[in-house]
């Protein structure tokens, strides 16, 4: 599946402005797509929005502060037809975000999947508990 | 010059202005007729293509396959082009669902003539631009918002087929009153459509695209470029598309593509206002990026 995922990237990116898959409204290059980072925080906000919903999370640092972290994810018309809600995650919830990271640097990147503490797993294809339309 | 004599040199003048300037205009202008009883009655005669409608291999949704977690979308079926990308809605040789290239060199993409295929070939060696207008917020042109990974919602009304397409939350219009396409028509993102029913296929004809439209990177079409689509139920909720692009001089041939499109009867069209929260851009030297400004904090440099 991954591996199909890298191809088909691939094949996007040579195409370049042709192809933008899934997401159909900007290309990948602002991400490394070819690493994957993970971090644990809890969430701030919730952009339930178009074109892409944004979750900021809150990720402890060690200055004994925070530091926020923005991941951009689908649609909200795309993800509510696939289990998600506008409440899915919520202000306070606890995640493992595992993100293709900005090329820049910056705090943030591509939303892929999130743990939750109960063991729930999200994904931009559904929850792990969303029902099968 | 008494008064009256100056009110009736007046109208003379606009009549003049008012004929001079309104028959061309007129002249352009076809006016439906009042649909009957009749006219609603016939539209029960046509395939049943009311309903939302999503392209094929989009993943999730309709695709219990899709409905757990998943690392990432299935992407094989390539969208087709943005306003800035290649012109044909459903490359083949990618797909797992949706798409074939019936027609076409280079894999799938369309065929130029020489001197426009020397301008294609500059324009892949040249510095790429890291994103398209779309990132912005511009929605892609036809053929390309035909298969945006969003639903689209089809209208049957008397002389006129509509079409509701979510992403970019964009409308086209196909008249199928018997008008005919416009000899010189604005340059649009979508063209201007007409259409007519062959036996149960809707052959929709468009012509007219602005420059947002182009048939590969770099490459311009003329306003000679003509795009049929054909719509047929291939069963009751599957419907193809077979996509046709002729521009004369430029294209070496004509370039088809095909796909299909799934009915999802339990679904709605949703509004996609792209300027609510876009974070993404490409400025004018090609160059992408994401805003990352924490909401509700000052603005970074």
């Amino acid at each position: 599946m991954k591996h199909l995922f890298l191809l088909a990237l691939l094949a996007a990116s040579l195409t370049a402005a042709a192809a933008l898959p899934a997401a159909a409204h900007h290309s990948f290059a602002a991400f490394d797509i070819t690493s994957q980072k993970t971090v644990t925080g809890t969430v701030r906000q919730v952009d339930w929005t178009n074109p892409h919903i944004w979750l900021w999370i809150d990720v402890p640092n060690d200055k004994g502060g925070s530091d926020t972290y923005g991941f951009e994810g689908m649609s909200p018309n795309f993800l509510a037809r696939r289990g998600w809600t506008r409440t899915t995650l919520k202000t306070g919830d606890k995640i493992t975000v595992s993100y293709r990271p900005m090329k820049d640097g910056s705090n943030g990147g591509m939303f892929m999947t999130g743990q939750m503490t109960d063991g729930k797993v999200l994904s931009m294809m559904g929850g792990s508990d969303a029902p099968a339309r | 010059m008494n008064n009256a004599k100056k009110f009736r040199s007046e109208i003379v003048a606009y009549l003049v202005i008012v004929v001079g300037v309104g028959v061309p205009a007129l002249a352009q202008q076809f006016v439906s007729k009042a649909p009957t009883a009749a006219d609603w009655a016939a539209l029960a005669k046509l395939p049943d293509f009311n309903g939302v409608w999503e392209r094929s291999g989009v993943g999730g949704g309709g695709n219990p396959a899709f409905g757990t977690a998943t690392p990432a979308a299935p992407r094989g079926d390539q969208p087709p082009a943005g306003n800035r990308g290649g012109a044909g809605p459903q490359r083949g040789g990618r797909g797992n669902g949706g798409g074939s290239a019936a027609a076409g060199g280079r894999g799938g993409g369309p065929s130029f003539t020489p001197q426009y295929e020397a301008m294609r070939v500059d324009a892949a060696r040249a510095p790429q631009p890291e994103d398209n207008s779309t990132a912005n917020c511009l929605p892609p042109g036809m053929p390309g918002i035909m298969g945006q990974p969003y639903p689209m919602e089809f209208l049957l009304t008397p002389g006129k087929v509509t079409i509701v397409i979510e992403a970019y939350t964009q409308v086209r219009h196909i008249y199928t009153d018997g008008r005919p396409l416009p000899e010189d028509p604005d340059p649009k993102f979508f063209g201007t459509s007409v259409g007519h029913w062959q036996g149960d296929t809707l052959v929709a004809e468009t012509v007219g695209f602005n420059d947002h439209v182009q048939l590969a990177r770099g490459v311009p079409h003329s306003d000679k470029m003509k795009i049929v689509e054909r719509f047929r139920l291939m069963d009751p909720d599957t419907m193809s598309i077979e996509t046709t692009i002729t521009d004369p001089g430029i294209l070496a041939a004509p370039y088809t593509t095909t796909g299909t499109l799934r009915r999802h009867r339990n679904w709605t069209i949703s509004e996609y206002i792209c300027e609510e929260n876009n974070r993404n851009y490409v400025d004018q030297t090609g160059k992408a990026g994401i805003n990352l400004t924490v909401p509700g904090t000052p603005k970074k440099d």
